[in-house]
This record gives C-alpha cells, structure tokens and sequence, in this order.
C-alpha cells in the first residue's frame, strides 16, 4: 500500500487509496477497495458508516495524509458523504499543507 | 421505573448546589479556622445536608441495600448511623481534596498498590512511548489524579470532564495555586476532540476520565449489572479506548484506615473490536468494569459518592 501512497496522481487511484484504507481501518470483511463506487454514501443507507465509523476513519486519514479535520462542521460532514469527496477533500488539504 | 417515581434530578444539578457550595464553604473555613477547629463546625453543615437531603438519604440507602444484598453481607444493611456515615465520609473527602489540591497531602503519605507496574509505564511515556487511558470512579477520592500527576513526574495528565463544572473547578485549583493538571472539557466526541486527543495519546500525555456516571443530557450510555440491578454507565470512555487503541487502566484511591491507598490495575491491554459487533464488545467491557467496580465497594463501602439515584434509568430521547 505504501509504494501507493508516496505520489499519487490521479483522483481515481486516491480514490481506490481511501476506499482500502477505509476497508481496513473499520475491519470491512467481504469488500474490494473497486467494489465500493465513489459517488456511494458512505452513512446511512449507503455502506452503512455511523458516527463512531467516522471518528475512526478521521483519525485513520490524519495518521495516513497528515491532514487535519476541524471540526464536526457542516463542512466535514459534506467530505465525509462519499469516497469521491473524501478524495476532493484530502487533496485539497494536501494541497494547502505543501503551499 | 422512570415515570411513578418523582422527577429526579440529574447529578450534574446536585453537584452545583450541594458539592460545590459546601467546598466552597469548607475551603474558606479551612483556610480561617484550620482543619481540626473546623471538624465539628463541618458534623453540622453534613447534619444539615443529611437531614434536608432526603433524596440523597434515600438513595444512599438503596446503595447499601443493594451492597448488602448483592454480596450477602448483613453487616452491610442500611440504618441510620451508615447512611449518615456515608455522608461524613464524603465532607472528610472533600476537606482531603483540599489537602490534596493545596499540596498538604504528601506523596509519601499515600500508599501505592500497583501490582500491575502502571507507575513504571506512565513514567516510560517520558521517553517516546505512547499515554494510555486512566478509568476513575467517584467510588473514594477522584482528586487522586492530582497525586497521578506527581507520580508521573513530567508525564502530562489531562482530565477529561463533562460539564461547566470546570470552571469551578479551576477556579478553585488557581485559588489553590495549582497549575499542573489539565483538566479537558468534553462535552462530545467530534473529529477535532479526537484528533487532539489522539495526539496527547502519540505524544505520550496520559489521559484520565471517569467511568462511573453518565453525563448530563444522557450522552452515550448503555445498561449494566451493577450490584444486582440494571444502571446506566457511560459508554464514552471506552469508545475512546478502542478508537484511539490505547491501554485502559484503572485507578480508584480509598482512604483505608486513615491513609490514602492508591490502587491501579491493567484493565484491557489492546481494546478493538470487530466489526458489527462495536456495541457488544464495549457492553462486555462495561459489565467487566463494573463488576470490578462493585468488588471494590466492599473495600471501602462508606465512599461511594454518587448520592444520585445511580439505578434510574436514562430518558429514552437522551439515547443516542
């Protein structure tokens, strides 16, 4: 995973990155990083996330991007809708942590 | 259980008026009068809480009862002269809070019962290795942490709390010239609380939190067996252990024959939880702690200081 990590490029491949890193860090037996679409909520009815679910993943985004999550906004809630704007969000953040 | 008996009131709003009015008291007291001048002055202020807290006195009763029951001892029973104890037990705690927060409380005069070697790995955590999770409990004196904290020599301790009593608190601790505890104010775990607190945890800062209420407006509780019968205890400082995968220990400090006994044990190595099964594994760890709990009410039977009704059960629309 790690040879994946050091220089992403495109959105598709950070994408496929979070949906593995999702898959591990809450333990999703059964399931392919391809197997989750991008644009598929990631609570509710979706792939099933609750609130603890998204705790875990942010602390396991921050370790992996160093990046920081602010708050339990209307702003975060937004990123954390989908893998697609999970990816957005993470290389925006990555973006203005190197500038 | 909930709707027969009178609206009863949430701890939080006991502890604003009678915890902290009569610390406030007592601490202005202690200060002019000195400690021993002060002891029959304090008999009748808890006189005076005993005999017009008659909600208080009921459920210190229904705590005794159910110890007694609960571990077959009959000496244990409720009547009058324990439950009143039970009340002097908690004024002495809170002139040995005092104590304690004003620094007259000695390191040397508390004894440690460490079997589990904790002390030796919170005073690792000053050279590179990871904090760990303090569980507390109002059963004996929580002000402990501050004794925590000098056992820990550098290592940071902050204290995780739930409600504005902090101000207070701090208030008192400023008052007291104390500085060197964090005290934490979480009301709710969102992303930014966690983060923080994750970063205490890799920077090798201890974190200490009590398990045995839950807070105002419900918050995340489950039900357990706590000496016989059905109690809400909070789910939170295990949701915690399990996200940010650290060591949970506990601590409880009873005074024992006139002298504080400081007992620490290892309680969950490596908390997780698979998947689907989150709820289970923290209600497992929840029984577990309160088993360990009610064990440790047979130790000092007159300190536990929850004069709530600790067994009423959580309003359904606090849930979350």
């Amino acid at each position: 995973m790690n040879d994946l990590s050091q220089h992403v490029s495109s959105p598709q491949k950070l994408q496929l990155e979070i949906a593995q890193l999702i898959i591990d860090t809450l333990n999703l037996e059964d399931i392919a990083a391809a197997d989750i679409p991008a644009d598929q909520p990631l609570f509710g009815a979706g792939l099933g996330l609750d609130s603890v679910d998204a705790l875990e993943l942010a602390l396991a985004l921050q370790k992996r991007y160093e990046i920081r999550i602010a708050s339990d906004s209307k702003d975060a809630r937004q990123h954390f809708s989908t893998i697609a704007s999970l990816a957005a969000f993470v290389q925006a953040q990555r973006t203005a942590c190197v500038a | 259980m909930t709707g027969t008996q009178t609206k009863e009131r949430h701890w939080a709003l006991h502890k604003e008026r009678g915890s902290f009015l009569l610390m406030k008291f007592t601490a202005f007291a202690v200060r002019v009068l000195g400690r021993r001048a002060l002891a029959p002055v304090l008999y009748l202020i808890v006189l005076y809480f005993f005999v017009s807290g008659r909600s208080a006195r009921r459920n210190v009763r229904q705590y005794q009862h159910r110890l007694a029951h609960w571990s077959g001892r009959n000496e244990l029973r409720p009547h009058l002269r324990s439950v009143f104890g039970q009340f002097m037990a908690f004024a002495e705690s809170l002139l040995d809070r005092l104590d304690v927060w004003r620094g007259k409380l000695r390191l040397e005069q508390v004894q440690l019962v460490d079997p589990g070697g904790i002390r030796a790995q919170l005073l690792q955590s000053r050279h590179g290795g990871r904090g760990q999770i303090l569980i507390g409990t109002h059963l004996g004196n929580l002000d402990v942490c501050r004794a925590m904290a000098e056992l820990g020599e550098q290592v940071p301790l902050n204290v995780l709390v739930h409600n504005r009593h902090v101000e207070h608190f701090n208030r008192l601790l400023d008052e007291a010239g104390d500085r060197g505890l964090r005290l934490i104010q979480v009301s709710e775990l969102d992303t930014a609380m966690m983060m923080d607190l994750s970063q205490r945890i890799e920077r090798g800062e201890w974190l200490a939190i009590a398990g045995d209420r839950v807070p105002l407006h419900g918050g995340r509780h489950a039900m357990v067996n706590f000496l016989g019968h059905p109690a809400a205890f909070p789910q939170g400082p295990w949701l915690l252990a399990g996200l940010l995968r650290c060591p949970v220990n506990l601590m409880c400090c009873l005074k024992i024959e006139g002298r504080y006994r400081i007992y620490l044990e290892p309680f969950i190595d490596a908390p997780a939880w698979e998947r689907g099964q989150r709820d289970a594994a923290i209600k497992a760890w929840m029984q577990r702690y309160a088993d360990r709990l009610a064990q440790q009410c047979l130790q000092a039977p007159q300190q536990w200081f929850n004069f709530y009704p600790y067994w009423q059960t959580i309003e359904a629309s606090d849930a979350h």
